[in-house]
């Protein structure tokens, strides 16, 4: 690792060291009463007592479970109507109208309805999930896949690959970066997504931890599974970040 | 070519109709309670919009999204064009927003409903901070992509790094920043919806949510049409907005392209 970039790495961590201090401080000299504001060993230490009980591994099981399915729904549908769209007229003509409509509107409002037709259980939480996600990925996947560059395509279809083909053997790799960008804040959205479903209705799952700390009043217990979706989005987001470099290894600076 | 034209204009309208009629066939296929009928949904509407006490709450509902989204965009905006034009202050904040950025905001509000209340405060707090994110990140990203040679002819010409800021780097990031505001607009009303959700004391999201507890499955389809129809029409709005002010611009995609 290059100087610049560890020097950029401590940077950074000042923030976050600061905002921590911070919060032991105002706990420590009284400002805020520990019922309110917990001071911050005290969370993280609950935190460690957490992750080691079952109960607790269960519910973010059960989340990661309803994250993936969302998410992975969204990326087929997102990548595969993406392409559609961007390969035929005619499907674009469908789907562009559609989409117009569907994106802008807010799928939290959708909950109810999801409520009603799906039942309480997993199904409602992954429809809700897939449709958040689905739109930054279909979209990215479309503008990626449209501006592919044609002469890539000519040179495949002289060099004899069939038609059809060139779609998954120019433009999928083509739009790759594009498409991986969608996927990155599809995932972001699923981690939202998830969690807000779950604090609505859900018997488990990280939502439901927050949601049974909050009628408690307990504040400790209320940062617990906050902190969690945070370090589950860093993860995630790095294992992304991981697939990403590998997937685009021949790209020039992507 | 008239008619191509008109055809273009009037596709989303034909979409919006086209849902309608797939709900409306799939409720009457499903012959359920719990799901009713796209026109019956609709007949609902002006019931709600008609009643003067949640026609209130509506109204308080987009104060307060008003009042997030200005605030949001008004700090975020200089943050993330400093971000993009400093290393240093990039490297600053980017892991911190890092760390922030999965967090659902509107799950922030059972622990801000313990300091500040379940007033307006609040709600208005929790809006702001999903909508900074958004906004942050393209106005980094925009400023991050302005050209270095407009900024040396500009410190050639005696610009200060201020006015270079305001002069050069702001008009250069719009279009991004506005993708960025259009983005940050959804995620208000969504957030609007949630926060109301979870301090159920007024506003739309508390009409809807209510409704659907106490099984007025009309009032719940009718609301979500309500709020669907904020979103659609926001959007186009600020769409309008967006290319009025970016007219110089390429002409870009008319779908918004990252939604977070």
């Amino acid at each position: 690792m290059s100087r610049a970039a560890t020097s950029d790495i401590l940077i950074g961590l000042i923030p976050i060291v600061l905002s921590i201090a911070v919060w032991q401080g105002i706990v420590s000299f009284g400002y805020a009463p520990p019922t309110l504001l917990p001071p911050p060993t005290l969370v993280f230490a609950r935190l460690a007592q957490q992750l080691m009980t079952d109960t607790f591994q269960q519910d973010i099981l059960a989340t990661l479970f309803r994250l993936f399915a969302g998410f992975a729904i969204a990326v087929v549908l997102g990548i595969g109507i993406g392409l559609a769209a961007a390969a035929s007229p005619t499907i674009n003509a469908l789907v562009r109208p559609i989409v117009r409509v569907l994106a802008p509107l807010p799928k939290v409002a959708l909950y109810p309805a999801l409520l009603l037709l799906l039942g309480f259980g997993h199904g409602s939480k992954i429809t809700l999930v897939a449709a958040d996600a689905l739109f930054p990925i279909l979209l990215s996947t479309y503008y990626g896949a449209s501006t592919v560059e044609q002469k890539l395509v000519w040179s495949a279809l002289a060099a004899g690959t069939p038609r059809h083909q060139t779609l998954f053997k120019v433009v999928l790799p083509a739009a790759m970066p594009s498409i991986l960008t969608g996927c990155r804040i599809g995932l972001v959205i699923s981690c939202i997504v998830v969690f807000l479903a779950e604090m609505i209705t859900s018997t488990d799952g990280l939502g439901h931890v927050l949601v049974t700390a909050a009628r408690t009043f307990q504040a400790v217990d209320m940062f617990v599974p906050l902190i969690t979706i945070s370090l589950l989005g860093l993860i995630l987001n790095g294992a992304l970040e991981a697939l990403r470099s590998y997937l685009l290894r021949g790209f020039p600076e992507a | 070519m008239m008619g191509r034209m008109l055809l273009r204009r009037l596709a989303p309208l034909l979409a919006c109709i086209g849902l309608l009629v797939v709900w409306q066939v799939a409720a009457l296929a499903i012959n359920n309670d719990s799901f009713p009928t796209a026109i019956g949904a609709i007949r609902a509407v002006p019931d709600i919009l008609g009643d003067k006490e949640s026609l209130i709450n509506i109204l308080a509902s987009l104060r307060r999204m008003a009042i997030g989204f200005g605030t949001a965009v008004a700090i975020s905006i200089p943050l993330g064009l400093l971000m993009g034009r400093s290393r240093v202050v990039a490297s600053f904040f980017n892991p911190l927003l890092m760390v922030i950025y999965p967090v659902p905001k509107a799950a922030l509000m059972p622990i801000i409903m313990l300091w500040l209340g379940v007033g307006d405060l609040s709600k208005t707090l929790v809006i702001f901070l999903g909508v900074s994110l958004p906004v942050i990140y393209h106005s980094f990203e925009g400023a991050k992509a302005v050209e270095e040679k407009m900024l040396w002819s500009a410190a050639a010409m005696g610009l200060s790094a201020t006015q270079r800021l305001v002069r050069i780097v702001l008009p250069a990031a719009l279009p991004e920043i506005l993708t960025g505001c259009r983005t940050g607009l959804v995620l208000a009303l969504i957030t609007m919806i949630t926060s109301e959700m979870i301090a159920r004391q007024s506003g739309a999201g508390n009409i809807l949510f209510n409704a659907l507890d106490m099984g007025q499955y009309d009032t719940v389809f009718a609301m979500i049409i309500i709020v669907g129809a904020m979103g659609i029409g926001l959007d186009a709005a600020f769409e309008r907005i967006r290319a009025r002010l970016v007219r110089w611009s390429e002409p870009q995609f008319d779908i918004p392209l990252s939604f977070s």
